[in-house]
């Protein structure tokens, strides 16, 4: 989901890994923390890890959520 | 409320990626939803006290073929099926992730019925899986409101298979922790872990369709239409839904 929801945006930065694994790989286009609208939709808890802190970013701590940090959606 | 809503409400379903009339929708439908959550949660964790509690392992088996009954290859394939159709040709460009999100849900639902069927044959109930063929218990599911919706719900709307994912699947999830809770049987905790993220994935489908695509009131009606039905006190009960007092 957190792809998805980074595409919705046209940021794109998150991408299907071609590995056999397929695993989400997040590129330089991700301007965390500024943007976090892929958090709230990443079920795989611990799945996003902050750089800098290494802590778990999946369940989304409530710093992240916050009106100003979140993308308007309108009609 | 119980513990275990909270910290699913808490960690899934109150942290929103956009602010708009999307989220606000779902938060109202969320409103309504969290009596009968909370009431899940609680009949799960008795449900699993008094499996534990009947003395025999007949209760594993029951369980996984349910299971099997309910999300299985025939059921998945049916009723997956479905919710792709809801997506008209033209509509794809606009909800091409949403078609492949509901593709995939074709076989992560036959994996879940895979996982109901290892329970039986690494416990010793049958010796093959197709054995389960011959079981009526293991191909039939009552359930009217269960995960597909069968054919009483038509899915009219590109969107309306949102309601179904955010109240549903939620109930899976929260299913699987109150059991979790309770019960320590290697065979049926390893099934129900190896369920877990995956029906959370699929209320995150239903989170993030209704934020970000059900912003007007067109859209939003054939999603409350789905909660309407889903919040009916009938709806798991199909005899009562036909017309009958059972």
């Amino acid at each position: 989901m957190c792809y998805v929801a980074c595409r919705e945006i046209e940021i794109n930065a998150v991408v299907v890994s071609p590995t056999a694994k397929h695993l989400l790989e997040i590129d330089e286009r991700c301007s965390y923390p500024q943007c976090t609208v892929c958090l709230m939709y990443c079920p795989a808890e611990g799945s996003i890890v902050e750089t800098d802190s290494g802590r778990s970013m999946v369940p989304p701590p409530p710093e992240v959520w916050t009106e100003n940090r979140r993308w308007p959606r309108l009609p | 409320m119980h513990l275990i809503l909270r910290e699913f409400l808490d960690k899934w379903v109150y942290p929103t990626g956009f602010t708009g009339p999307g989220v606000e929708f779902r938060l109202r439908q969320t409103e309504r939803c969290l009596p009968l959550w909370d009431k899940l949660v609680n009949q799960a964790i008795e449900s699993a006290e008094k499996d534990l509690a009947s003395g025999s392992d007949e209760y594993k088996a029951a369980r996984a073929r349910g299971g099997y009954a309910a999300e299985g290859p025939f059921m998945s394939l049916k009723q997956m099926s479905t919710q792709i159709l809801s997506v008209e040709i033209g509509e794809q460009p606009q909800y091409i992730d949403l078609q492949r999100m509901r593709a995939r849900q074709i076989w992560d639902e036959v994996k879940h019925g895979q996982l109901h069927a290892d329970v039986l044959l690494r416990g010793g109930f049958i010796k093959r899986e197709e054995e389960l063929m011959n079981d009526a218990r293991a191909n039939t599911q009552p359930k009217l409101s269960y995960f597909g919706m069968t054919a009483m719900f038509p899915h009219i709307h590109p969107l309306a298979r949102a309601g179904q994912h955010y109240y549903n699947e939620s109930m899976a999830c929260l299913g699987i922790a109150a059991t979790l809770s309770v019960i320590d049987d290697d065979l049926i905790r390893h099934q129900l872990h190896s369920q877990s993220a995956e029906e959370l994935m699929h209320f995150m489908e239903g989170k993030y369709q209704i934020d970000a695509y059900a912003l007007t009131p067109e859209d939003q009606k054939p999603i409350e239409e789905v909660f309407d039905f889903l919040l009916r006190p009938w709806a798991p009960e199909p005899s009562r839904a036909l017309g009958g007092t059972a």
